[in-house]
């Protein structure tokens, strides 16, 4: 059944090329709709050029939110790749 | 067609630097699970492009799943257009993205490493030419 899921994560680290490109290649894996939203800007998660142009930094809030059969699980994967990508400083 | 195969991806420079080192760039950003293979210069390691060497590359660069070709510049272009309509024992699908070198080998590795087929690798590459840095 569809759905819409959404939670938010304050990034431990920036957001650089290798976890957003680890970021894009999970989402691509959910059928759902997947975004990212730091402040005003927001950018589809299957993206990795639109994830590194949010140009998002250690300590701003951003927002996964999915709309789809799999929202649940593909929030909950893309929040954990930010969780741990940004805080190793990749 | 294995289950598993993924798009390839060879890079067409004039410099056999730049097209390795976009090449490794790609690859650490994109999980190093995709074929992605330099073709640069010329045979005699001057500045310039080699149908021999981009013919190589495609065959390395195939898993079952088709090849997309990255130039660099237009010029490069006639050098995998000459190739593709000349040479037989080819990859297929072979398709020739019209995208930023940079930005569209990380795209398209992206793309390939999630599972798209050659549409999508394609798409994603020329949908590079819109990101935006800043």
């Amino acid at each position: 059944m569809p759905g819409s899921y959404e939670q938010a994560i304050t990034l431990t680290g920036d957001l650089h090329a290798r976890p957003a490109g680890a970021l894009a290649v999970a989402a691509a894996k959910f059928s759902s709709a997947v975004s990212l939203t730091v402040g005003t800007s927001s950018a589809d998660a299957k993206s990795v050029l639109g994830v590194m142009g949010l140009g998002a930094t250690s300590g701003q809030d951003v927002t996964v939110a999915a709309h789809g059969s799999d929202a649940e699980e593909a929030v909950a994967a893309i929040l954990a790749i930010l969780a741990e990508a940004t805080s190793v400083g990749a | 067609m294995s289950l598993d195969a993924r798009v390839g991806i060879v890079l067409v420079s004039h410099s056999a630097e730049l097209a390795e080192g976009a090449a490794a760039l790609a690859a650490q950003i994109s999980g190093g699970i995709v074929a992605i293979i330099p073709a640069g210069g010329t045979d005699e390691g001057q500045l310039g492009t080699s149908a021999a060497k981009v013919q190589r590359a495609m065959k390395l660069a195939d898993s079952g799943a088709g090849v997309v070709i990255l130039p660099d510049l237009g010029s490069a272009v006639l050098t995998v257009r000459a190739l593709l309509g000349e040479a037989d024992d080819l990859p297929t699908p072979v398709e020739l993205a019209d995208a930023p070198f940079v930005e569209g080998v990380v795209a398209a590795t992206v793309a390939a490493a999630g599972g798209g087929n050659i549409e999508a690798v394609l798409a994603a590459a020329e949908e590079a030419r819109h990101a935006r840095k800043l």
